[in-house]
């Protein structure tokens, strides 16, 4: 009853116009930014975060949320059509996705693609609305040890399941954890690492942070080489997939909801990864595994029924802890952050129209992305042919603007500029930009839980092993730092960094 | 072995790891009890430090790609003149003003960047350069700087 109430309280926020054209705009970007390869939802959010500013909160933050559910659904059509994934969650859609695309068979591949993400973004709503209220009681009672160690948490899984090196994604969450430091002490006052900069006694800005990381770096490893591609020339037509498809897809889409769901609750757990699963997952139930990497649409249906879930999962520690579970999240939090909202337990009373209004946004969204997706395909694939060449360009310009705006200092172009080469070194030297990013955000949130639960201790580290929650954050992290060192743990951790990469 | 990246990816980090702890130091570590500013740095400096010795270590090991190798074959001079556009523009960009650096960035980019058709890009330049600035002074009412046009739209 408390449920039902609480959806119509969100459903008069979320239908009002302006929250219903805010929801509309981030699902057409997102679906844009999804479709087109080169820029992802991480850029396109950092982008738009202080045109947020402007509308109130509610709005700003579905806006936000379209762009990243939005992305997912718009991956989909370039990773078949073009054999490029339009975001990195897609990456495996192409794979089955492209083979039925040059049989002839695009349609109901994109078709299948969208229902599957609009069957399994309805799911993780629905269950987003049933698990966060829960969560949250519980959640009420977390203490400063709890929540450092689950941010803890959150950063060794995220780095054990990051591309390559172990040793280098941890290196990362170190420098983003400093550099999410920087700044005036919250406690002491004093200026740390500000080499007597005014400029950075705020801290360094998490826009120019990110643009830097995903955006200008992208475009600069992206001008390395020439971008081809070739868009599938056969028409478009017959969206809607046969019943031998569906019939085959049915179990694919379910597994792949269920499991895409957890994985992107999970701290450091995402689309990508539960996309990547699901297909692994597919490939071993099938009774004809010889079939996938040659057009199954079971290889599309699971991954994209998957990568959804993940994205409607991930919000739960976000509303309901206050901890973002992915880089993604994490710019969600800016946002609720620069609307002087702190998501977590207490938000959930304190603003019930806010949350709820978000949960019934979802669900408009999805619908809206489903009419976005099926019938405005060619649309999508007009958009396709766009030249890099002429894209770039462009998404410089709205990378300077978007930073230039979210501060409205010429400082933050700079941070920018030498955060776009520091992302682009990065890539040639094999290290990964989001535990940096997830680790900036978390930063200063990790530094005051530490420091208030040693004050509480009187100094003591058995506060963290003498709370259940705390004492099991740490032992799963502890796992996962010690997993490399064994070696069928190693060889399984490699062989999904190969399969990532 | 002086030209593996991963070696130097490594010392690089420990030179920043190093700065980190003596940082902290500096800070004040404070106490167990009462942690002090510098507190976390020092121990996240001691952590990097480790990290990037054990990177430093697998380099030296097994040995990674020359530093030559990371860019053979890439147009890396693009790259190169795209990073110096961004910093000029930085400079340029409060005293000449929003709309003529953002119209020259543009052409010079869709000209002998990565060029395009030669009477395109002078449209796509001034027709985003300017829907972009009416979006943002006009709609969202950001101030963007007007520079050296600052009588005529100022």
């Amino acid at each position: 009853m408390e449920i039902l109430s609480g959806l119509g309280q969100g459903f008069a926020v979320a239908l009002q116009p302006i929250n219903l054209l805010y929801c509309f705009i981030g699902v057409f970007i997102g679906t844009l930014v999804g479709v087109l390869p080169g820029i992802g939802p991480v850029s396109a959010m950092s982008l738009l975060l202080p045109i947020t500013l402007s509308g109130t909160p509610e709005a700003g933050i579905i806006m936000m949320a379209g762009i990243y559910y939005g992305s997912m659904y718009g991956g989909s059509t370039t990773s078949i059509l073009v054999n490029i994934p339009g975001e990195a969650a897609s990456v495996v859609t192409c794979i089955d996705g492209h083979e039925m695309a040059k049989q002839g068979r695009a349609g109901p591949a994109l078709g299948m693609a969208a229902l599957a993400s609009f069957a399994a973004g309805t799911f993780a709503i629905i269950a987003l609305m049933l698990v966060a209220p829960t969560l949250a009681r519980v959640a009420v009672a977390f203490g400063p040890p709890e929540y450092f160690s689950l941010m803890l948490l959150g950063l060794t899984i995220l780095s054990f399941l990051s591309q390559g090196s172990m040793a280098k994604s941890l290196l990362m969450a170190a420098v983003g954890i400093v550099l999410g430091l920087i700044g005036m002490d919250q406690i002491t006052a004093m200026p740390r690492l500000t080499f007597e900069r005014l400029e950075l006694l705020d801290g360094i800005g998490l826009v120019p942070v990110v643009m830097g990381l995903f955006g200008v770096a992208e475009i600069l490893s992206n001008l390395e080489r020439e971008l081809k591609r070739e868009v599938i020339k056969a028409r478009i037509g017959g969206l809607w997939p046969s019943l031998a498809d569906w019939s085959a897809s049915k179990w694919a889409i379910l597994r792949g909801t269920v499991l895409g769901f957890f994985l992107g609750i999970l701290p450091g757990g995402g689309a990508v990864i539960a996309s990547f699963a699901s297909y692994a997952l597919e490939k071993k139930v099938s009774r004809t595994p010889e079939r996938f990497g040659k057009g199954a649409i079971e290889g599309v249906a699971g991954p994209e029924a998957a990568n959804n879930a993940a994205a409607g999962g991930a919000f739960i520690p976000l509303m309901t802890l206050g901890i973002p579970p992915n880089v993604v999240m994490a710019l969600l939090l800016g946002a609720f952050i620069i609307h002087g909202l702190q998501p977590g337990p207490l938000m959930m009373i304190q603003r019930p129209d806010l949350f709820w209004g978000i949960v019934a946004s979802m669900y408009i969204g999805n619908a809206m992305l489903l009419v976005l997706n099926m019938p405005l395909i060619g649309m999508w694939v007009q958009v396709l042919k766009l030249p890099y060449r002429i894209l770039f360009p462009l998404i410089l310009m709205f990378c300077i603007v978007g930073v230039f705006a979210s501060g409205n200092a010429v400082f933050d172009v700079f941070v920018m500029v030498m955060f776009g080469v520091l992302g682009y070194l990065m890539r040639k030297f094999g290290y990964e930009p989001a535990p940096l990013v997830l680790a900036f955000v978390l930063g200063p949130m990790l530094e005051n839980n530490l420091r208030k639960s040693l004050i509480l201790s009187h100094g003591g580290f058995t506060i963290f092993f003498d709370r259940p929650i705390s004492a099991t954050c740490l032992l799963l992290a502890a796992a996962a730092l010690a997993a490399p060192l064994l070696p069928a743990l190693a060889r399984r951790r490699s062989r999904l960094a190969a399969d990532q990469a | 072995m002086i030209r593996n990246s991963e070696l130097w990816g490594g010392l690089f980090w420990l030179a920043i790891g190093g700065f980190v702890i003596w940082s902290g130091r500096d800070m004040g570590l404070g106490r167990l009890n009462e942690p002090g500013s510098g507190f976390a740095f020092y121990w996240i400096g001691l952590l990097m430090c480790a990290l990037a010795l054990t990177i430093v270590g697998q380099a030296l090991v097994s040995g990674g790609p020359s530093l030559a190798a990371l860019w053979a074959g890439t147009r890396w001079r693009k790259v190169l003149v795209v990073i110096g556009l961004l910093l000029v523009y930085g400079v340029g960009f409060e005293t000449i003003g929003f709309i003529p650096c953002t119209l020259a960035l543009l052409l010079v980019l869709m000209w002998f960047v990565d060029p395009v058709d030669w009477w395109l890009a002078p449209i796509i330049a001034v027709a985003a350069t300017f829907a972009v600035w009416a979006a943002l002074t006009k709609w969202l009412k950001i101030q963007l700087p007007a520079g050296i046009l600052a009588g005529i739209i100022g």
